[in-house]
């Protein structure tokens, strides 16, 4: 399934997912100085604001990032010659990205329930932190982003049914032509 | 030569490429070491296998609405 679209409405989408997509990992490689702080400072206002900012910077900005790069990533897709199901590269990518999000959606139930545990009488420094989840997300985004700058060759059955469906379209229009 | 679906004119269908099958050994072997490590660890995944048995929801984690459930 290919979208058309307009030259002025593709850079734009273009725009938002790059924007989006660099934001998603501006703010994954930020959120374990929070992280590090919560789990190594022995100042207890200090781990109680880190956790809470933890919560903040997840909700507000990680989980938005994250389905804005996933949406628009969908939509640059169908728009392109690349295809959703063409090329390996783009299937990883839709596959890791979409694992990504379900992880971190289920991650920030566990984010919140840590904010508010420090917000209350707990003392916060008993409390763990999230670094494995948060390092294996920012993994997870460098291998998405490496995938999608170098674009490595190998095409998909599919791909390659649709490429000799439209070798053989174009063929009879030539022939038609001549 | 002919040309019908399932032979069309350029060859045969393409193999996976070298990278993919790199990248799913590397993926398997990173799925199985956190089956693993899990498993070393008592099976518990999540905060709660850390939180100390002082803390509400230690030793064991505590969804936030169970949580609110047994403080009401």
């Amino acid at each position: 399934m290919t979208i058309t679209m307009t030259y002025s409405l593709r850079k734009f989408a273009l725009t938002v997912h790059l924007t989006s997509s660099v934001g998603w990992i501006g703010a994954v490689v930020a959120y374990p100085a929070l992280d590090i702080t919560a789990v190594t400072s022995q100042d207890v206002q200090l781990v109680r604001a880190a956790y809470l900012a933890m919560e903040l910077t997840a909700l507000y900005v990680i989980v938005p990032l994250a389905f804005a790069a996933l949406l628009t990533g969908l939509v640059m897709s169908v728009s392109t010659k690349w295809g959703l199901f063409r090329h390996y590269w783009v299937v990883i990518t839709l596959v890791l990205t979409i694992f990504s999000t379900v992880v971190l959606l289920l991650e920030t139930q566990t984010i919140s329930y840590l904010a508010e545990l420090a917000a209350s009488g707990v003392d916060p420094r008993e409390l763990p932190g999230t670094l494995p989840h948060s390092g294996g997300g920012l993994l997870m985004l460098l291998v998405i982003t490496v995938l999608n700058v170098y674009k490595p060759r190998g095409m998909t059955q599919y791909g390659w049914r649709k490429q000799q469906q439209h070798r053989k379209e174009s063929s009879a229009v030539d022939a038609g032509l001549t | 030569m002919s040309q019908t679906h399932e032979r069309p004119d350029r060859g045969s269908t393409p193999g996976i490429p070298r990278w993919m099958k790199v990248f799913g050994i590397v993926a398997l072997i990173l799925v199985l070491l956190l089956v693993v490590l899990m498993l070393i660890g008592g099976g518990e995944h999540g905060p709660g296998r850390h939180i100390p048995s002082g803390v509400p929801g230690g030793g064991g984690y505590t969804l936030p609405i169970e949580h609110r459930i047994q403080q009401s």
